[in-house]
């Protein structure tokens, strides 16, 4: 059934898909500033220059606590949502769902915008307040999607007998369930972390002069600069991204939760 | 199932840290957005953010233009993605694992490094360029960045991915007997696939379609990399009436329409899905 023409569309849509990784990963070592192809020479100046340039180094440190807080935060407040939605039924558990999954169905950009017009309209607010509010509102439906995938797949009963043979419903849920979870958690966790690491559209409004997310600290500068830095800083969060990804996937098979 | 007197209040605990803080900080600003819509700075209930958005040249321009390129890279995707699913979902289990992580990498990316690659590519002095004048196709470099064309590769390679994905996961539930019966019926490859695959993985294929036309219409990166201001999609001008002409009542009204697009589009879906079972 699968034909030779098959296998050449296959081809096709890997050299797309991967392709422009190639050429940023040569463009980050060739010694031509102006980013000609193909690239001559060899350096490693680009990747020095990431380093030297203190706007990526600050907005790196930023993105990462960003990253951290706002999926840590959204896990801790899904996680019970996820257990409603997956061990009772009750009539407006539909509301519910629609609620955690609409701020998926909103475009990032708008989000931004909408929030930062109402944050001005509460007062003063620190930049890293509000970026860590929006980053945490656009996580939420991961973290409850998530969750509750991995909840659903555990048998409710085991958690029943925990609780006949004694256990109070919590001590129930942090003995018995919650080490069963663990894959789960951290899928949703790998998962969050990257959407908040790498968002642009929702960060761009909320950012403030010196508090910048990474992304947006190089979109940044792409407006005025022109050379491989930021190839070279690209080559690095993909290699970053990738050892990240395959221990995930390896460990806990991320693909099926995307 | 658990069922005890007090579920209600259980439930009601549980859901409600997160459900305070969505509804605050997520449901209160989009409710305050639509108000700007129709209430300008002057004061006072009215519709002309609206008409004045449909009314104007530019702005109906850019709104067609993003549907149309929205419409264009799904339409590429499918082409691109039905093939290649199909041979991704009738492989052994374990490469297809590894095949698959390679189609999510570029969704664990961010934008920004993704679409840096096309202006390498498309450049002045760019990868295509370089080559039709080293092969005396032109004399002169062309101009690919800030065009259409630039905005669609670059918006294809971002989203091409979410219609992977999809089509692949409904592909791998169509069992190996039905394929085999309709060949064994005399069915040749050709209409195998299009009788059988398509109708059998159509979930999957609605499912990637919404996502990536709805990713198109509102992605931000790549038409600010790739378009600037002189090729303006929906997001670009919504960024470009909040920050540069600071007008918030009417970059209020081009993200309602924004909203309004995705909404709908999802809407529509979610009706085909109930007809459809």
């Amino acid at each position: 059934m699968v034909s030779r023409w098959m296998y050449i569309s296959l081809v096709i849509l890997y050299g797309f898909l991967l392709g422009p990784f190639l050429i940023i990963f040569m463009a980050s070592f060739g010694a031509n500033a102006n980013l000609a192809f193909p690239p001559q020479g060899f350096t490693l100046d680009w990747f020095a220059n990431v380093f030297e340039t203190s706007q990526f180094i600050d907005s790196f440190w930023i993105s990462l606590q960003l990253a951290l807080l706002s999926t840590i935060v959204s896990l801790i407040m899904g996680m019970p949502v996820a257990y409603a939605l997956t061990r009772f039924h009750f009539s407006w558990s539909g509301m519910v769902e629609t609620v955690f999954s609409a701020p998926i169905l909103v475009p990032g950009l708008v989000i931004g915008f909408a929030m930062l017009n109402f944050f001005v309209l509460l007062g003063d607010m620190h930049v890293m307040t509000g970026l860590f509010i929006g980053h945490t509102a656009i996580l939420f439906p991961y973290s409850v999607r998530v969750i509750s995938a991995s909840l659903r797949n555990l048998d409710p009963y085991v958690e029943d007998a925990a609780v006949s043979l004694g256990a109070n419903r919590l001590r129930g849920f942090l003995l018995v369930v919650l080490p069963n979870m663990q894959a789960g958690i951290a899928a949703a966790f790998v998962l969050g972390f990257i959407t908040s690491f790498n968002n642009v559209p929702v960060s761009l409004f909320l950012s403030g002069p010196g508090v910048t997310t990474l992304p947006v600290s190089m979109l940044s500068y792409l407006e005025y600069y022109f050379d491989p830095t930021i190839a070279a800083l690209s080559t690095l969060l993909v290699i970053f991204t990738v050892v990240l990804v395959q221990t995930a996937e390896r460990l806990l098979g991320l693909s099926q939760f995307v | 199932m658990i069922r005890r007197p007090n579920q209600t209040r259980t439930i009601i605990l549980l859901v409600a840290p997160a459900f305070v803080f969505v509804l605050v900080f997520f449901v209160l600003p989009l409710i305050f957005l639509l108000s700007q819509s129709v209430l300008p700075e002057e004061g006072g209930f009215t519709l002309t953010g609206y008409l004045d958005f449909f009314q104007s040249r530019v702005s109906r321009i850019v709104y067609l233009r993003t549907l149309k390129l929205g419409l264009i890279v799904t339409g590429i995707s499918v082409v691109m993605s039905y093939p290649a699913a199909f041979v991704l979902a009738r492989m052994p289990a374990r490469r297809r694992s590894f095949l698959m992580s390679l189609v999510i990498l570029p969704l664990m990316t961010n934008a920004v490094a993704r679409t840096f690659a096309w202006l390498i590519i498309l450049g002045r002095r760019g990868m295509i360029n370089q080559t039709l004048l080293s092969l005396e196709l032109v004399e002169n470099p062309l101009r690919f960045i800030f065009t259409e064309t630039a905005i669609v590769l670059g918006l294809t390679q971002l989203f091409l991915p979410l219609m992977v994905l999809p089509l692949v996961s409904a592909m791998e539930n169509i069992p190996n007997d039905v394929l085999e019966a309709a060949r064994s019926l005399g069915a040749n490859r050709l209409t195998t696939f299009v009788r059988i695959v398509v109708p059998l993985s159509s979930d999957g294929l609605v499912l990637g379609a919404t996502l990536v036309f709805t990713g198109s219409v509102t992605a931000f990166v790549t038409p600010a990399i790739l378009g600037g201001s002189r090729l303006l999609l929906m997001s670009t001008l919504l960024r470009q009436k909040a920050v540069i002409i600071f007008d918030q009542h009417a970059a209020a009204v081009v993200a309602v329409v924004m909203i309004a697009t995705t909404l709908g589009v999802n809407l529509l879906l979610r009706v085909a899905r109930v007809q459809h079972s």
